[in-house]
């Protein structure tokens, strides 16, 4: 056996050289340049006496400790609760619609439900004996209520998805049942079993999903603008515009407050790690104390129906407004209704193409990177590389697109197809990473000894025997790599110089006209692409398993 | 609906600027034939915002008679701030492309024609060489010559007219206030149902000017620079007309609409009874796209406000300069002219003396009124010098923005 693995180790060698430059290098290109931009003591100080940076700051620092907590905290009591039960086989069917749903069509259909003037209102009106949309900040509040409830239900979906990851890898299901069998055996309820044996082992595993949700609540633009307070707006809304400035000095001034956000994510992620070394042992001694608290029986919350319900009122109300014509309040139903939004659709079905194809390609160049990294480095490298793949996730999107953008005019792929490629490939592959690592680490290597001990090539054990084995993650990680793809703006706009509109920049600028059927429809088209992709990942995994169960059961 | 959409940051350090008597002609010796001739086969990549669908299909009529008449490609490149362009032709600029750029005519004015016109960034004088431009209406528009208080010199061509302009339902609103104070008189007996949007949004800051305007007995100070010492003085009926407004507005005066197209929604929800436009015709535009009912009327305020005009220029190191030109000046034809003011295509006034054309050609701009176009045309206030600009967004930030 030993002779055969041998030239398996040997090939990997330097192989995984490639996958991470093809990575890093562009990364870390565009991350100079862009971080360059900052370097400007006059932009710095412009950024320091703006009378509403200490009020955006503010703002932006509370909305991600409060969605990030809320969803944390949310996903922590629904595994709980629901892991088991057939609920959780419920909830786990659905995350990959919801997840397919982008953050600013959620944005958009949840401030469309809950605006003064939405339907939620008008049914109140009827009540409250309302003859106007009443005067309440009940989207774009100074408290970014409205952007908190927004991401956590965007979030949520997300961290549950990549608990239902670590739990799916091989032995892991085994192991946590046994512990859990444990547990019971020695008078835990299953809810303390999870409190002090399987939480404090699975949490330090979600750190960088944590990470990621905290940083993007942080640094959101697009949800913010929909949703988000507006006086001051958020930090990155404020970084946004700036960079986006006709003038060159408010430009610095913008990259200073990008280069700002993304130390400010640093420290957060620091603080938090320390926090966490600091409670440890107080907590170490509270899971050890060997008490056994009451399993009291307590209301059950329909988690699953709960989600499915608002994100099916989320849709349902842009497919709503999407052909809604003259609305007056407080009907219920609107006067006219119009197709005109959807005639606009179709006219530009080239739209449609332009994102599928970007989408296809870049996601499966991310897929191919991801799977070429970790079919020739170490799993222990993982550890090594996440700073790179969790970059495009940490640092905010208008630094790292202006630091692309100048990348691209230098080599001159600006304003062609090859230049949008290799950004958004950028932005896959790590989702495409992490999205697939949990399966693809966790893969049993005893397929890989015995396929080698029967005399197959390394090449024949991938094709036949693993990757066919790995279908359904390989189809999932696909599947959000397109998502992420699709629902690209700053990227697209900038390194295809405006040439390659896709549904996404399509939805952004009509909806800088105030267009508000356009706008829906659009943003519902951008949830239709992605959702067509997980539907196809979901049946092929399933198709799969099917097989796989057959096989085994022969 | 003019293409600049946010702050006006840079006029600060607007100077008085001199207006040339008379621009230099174009740099290019070509003759105009040449200059069709060798248009023949470019692609046009005109950079305009596309937040109107009907802007967009506008474009796309415009492209088919350039593909039959010149053989000339145009794209529409959809962008949703004009902004955006300054900044790409600029970061070109600097990486050393000063040819083969990725902007062959951008849809402009206001701080973004300014910042280019500054840094280099245009190509010409062009603008007056056009053949449609013996038609332009430059001594009854003058701001086809002064675009924000800054000289032209043919660096761009004058496009269509706006002028600030209010709407709302005759059926709640019978009776539209036709002046600042009247307008503040109804926005007491209707608390909660009038605002403005958040400047240094562009239409925002133009009510703030509109204000200004209007309270003041003395307009004179306000077309030269701003002096320091007497801004205080000179804005002093703005603020308090603003702390008289603000505590009736929608939501008190403590948040603001982000633009006016956030408002005509808002409007047409019922939310708010008033809103504002930069073209009298975009509310009978939306009556005949069904989005608004036809009960929306439009008017101005009798004693005058704000009108600008908006243009289109090409950036110093466009690709298809001769194409450009041969573009523009289509659009600037009657017989283009006379579709874009058409309200049932787009309903954005045209640039040309009407009384000075052909007769075939003037019967192309034969509109009877439609239901939500302005009835009476108000007299056409100048923008304030440009530095006023950036003096009044900053105090108004420092006393309300926060």
């Amino acid at each position: 056996m030993d002779t055969t693995l041998r030239p398996v180790k040997a090939a990997r060698g330097w192989g995984w050289a490639l996958p991470a430059a093809l990575f890093v290098l562009p990364l870390a290109a565009a991350l100079w340049l862009g971080a360059a931009e900052a370097v400007d003591a006059r932009a710095w100080s412009h950024l320091l006496s703006d009378t509403q940076f200490a009020a955006a700051l503010a703002e932006s620092l509370w909305i991600a400790v409060a969605s990030t907590m809320l969803s944390a905290t949310l996903c922590v009591l629904i595994v709980t609760r629901l892991h088991g039960t057939r609920a959780w086989q419920r909830v786990q069917g659905a995350l990959g619609g919801w997840l397919a749903v982008p953050h600013a069509a959620f944005a958009i259909g949840l401030a469309l439900l809950l605006m003064p003037s939405g339907f939620i209102a008008r049914l109140l009106a009827g009540v409250a004996g309302w003859d106007a949309p009443p005067d309440i900040a009940t989207v774009r509040d100074p408290w970014g209520l409205g952007l908190i409830a927004a991401l956590v239900f965007k979030e949520l979906p997300f961290l549950l998805w990549n608990v239902a990851a670590q739990l799916r890898r091989v032995g892991q299901g085994a192991e946590l049942e046994r512990q859990l069998q444990i547990a019971a055996t020695m008078g835990y309820s299953r809810r303390t079993a999870w409190a002090r044996l399987l939480w404090p082992q699975l949490l330090p595993r979600l750190a960088l999903p944590l990470l990621a949700v905290g940083a993007y609540g942080f640094t959101v633009v697009d949800m913010a603008l929909v949703i988000g307070p507006a006086r001051p707006p958020t930090l990155a809304v404020l970084a946004w515009q700036w960079l986006l400035d006709a003038n060159a000095a408010t430009n610095h001034q913008g990259a200073a407050a990008a280069l700002c956000l993304t130390a400010l994510v640093a420290a957060l992620a620091a603080a938090v790690v320390l926090a966490w070394h600091a409670v440890r042992p107080a907590a170490r001694q509270r899971w050890t104390r060997g008490d056994r608290p009451s399993a009291a029986r307590r209301f059950e919350w329909p988690w699953a129906g709960t989600g499915a319900a608002v994100y099916l009122a989320v849709v349902l109300s842009l497919l709503f407004m999407s052909i809604a014509g003259v609305w007056t309040f407080p009907s219920l139903w609107p006067s006219h209704w119009t197709l005109q939004a959807w005639a606009g659709v179709a006219h530009s079905s080239s739209t449609v193409g332009v994102t599928a194809v970007l989408a296809i390609v870049s996601a499966s160049t991310g897929l191919v990177l991801a799977v070429a990294w970790m079919e020739t480095a170490p799993a222990h490298w993982d550890a090594r590389a996440a700073g790179a793949v969790f970059a495009p996730m940490l640092v905010p999107g208008v630094l790292l697109v202006a630091g692309l953008y100048q990348l691209s005019l230098h080599s001159g792929i600006d304003g062609r197809f090859a230049g949008l490629w290799l950004a958004h490939s950028l932005y896959t592959a790590p989702y495409a990473m992490v999205a697939l690592s949990p399966a693809y680490r966790g893969f049993d290597p005893r397929y890989q000894q015995t396929a080698h001990a029967l005399g197959r090539s390394h090449a024949a054990f991938l094709l036949r025997v693993k990757w066919p084995m790995l279908l359904a993650p390989l189809a999932a990680a696909f599947a959000v790599a397109f998502a992420v793809s699709v629902t690209q703006y700053l990227p697209t706009q900038f390194i295809g110089a405006g040439r390659y509109a896709t549904v996404t920049t399509e939805a952004l600028t009509l909806a800088s006209g105030g267009q508000r059927n356009l706008a829906a429809a659009f943003a519902l088209l951008q949830a239709l692409l992605p959702a067509i992709v997980f539907g196809f990942a979901w049946w092929l995994g399933r198709r799969q398993a099917r097989r796989l169960h057959a096989v085994a059961m022969a | 609906m003019p293409p600049t959409i946010t702050r006006r940051r840079l006029l600060a350090a607007t100077a008085a600027l001199p207006i040339a008597p008379w621009p230099t002609r174009a740099l290019a010796a070509a003759s105009w034939p040449a200059i069709e001739h060798a248009a023949r086969g470019q692609t046009v990549y005109l950079n305009a915002w596309a937040g109107s669908e009907r802007i967009n299909a506008y474009l796309q009529w415009a492209g088919s008679e350039a593909a039959k008449r010149w053989g000339i490609k145009l794209e529409h490149v959809k962008i949703s701030d004009t902004a955006e362009v300054v900044k790409r032709v600029r970061a070109e600029k600097q990486a050393g492309r000063s040819t083969e750029g990725s902007v062959d005519a951008v849809w402009i004015n206001g701080e973004n024609f300014l910042a280019m016109k500054r840094e280099g960034l245009l190509y010409g004088p062009f603008a007056e060489s056009l053949p449609s431009y013996a038609n332009v209406d430059t001594s009854g528009k003058p701001t086809t010559r002064i675009d924000f208080s800054e000289p032209v010199d043919g660096m761009e061509a004058p496009w269509g007219m706006a002028q600030l302009t209010f709407f709302a339902d005759s059926q709640r609103v019978p009776h539209p206030p036709r002046s600042m104070a009247e307008l503040i008189e109804f926005a007491r007996h209707h608390p909660g149902r009038v605002t403005y949007p958040k400047p240094p949004n562009f239409h925002g800051t133009t009510f703030l000017k509109q204000v200004l305007l209007e309270r003041s007995v003395d307009r004179t100070p306000f077309y030269a620079p701003v002096a320091t010492e007497r801004f205080a003085r000179l804005t002093a009926p703005l603020w308090s007309t603003l702390d008289a407004l603000h505590p009736v507005l929608w939501r008190h005066g403590k948040q603001f609409p982000a633009t006016n197209t956030d408002m005509r929604q808002m409007m047409a929800d019922g939310e708010l009874l008033i809103t504002l436009t930069f073209n009298p015709n975009e509310a009978a535009n939306e009556i005949a796209a069904k989005r608004l009912p036809d009960t929306v009327i439009s008017w101005q305020h009798t004693a005058g406000t704000i009108a600008n005009t908006h243009f289109l220029a090409i950036p110093f190191n466009a690709r298809a300069k001769e194409a450009a030109q041969v573009l523009i000046d289509f659009l600037l034809s009657p017989l283009a002219q006379a579709r874009k003011a058409d309200i049932s295509t787009w309903g954005d006034p045209t640039v040309l003396a009407i009384d000075r054309l052909q007769p075939a050609d003037k019967v192309l701009f034969a509109q009877g009124s439609m239901a939500g176009s302005v009835v009476q045309t108000a007299p056409a206030l100048l923008e304030p010098h440009a530095t006023w600009v950036d003096a009044i967004e900053r105090e108004w930030t420092r006393r309300y923005g926060q």
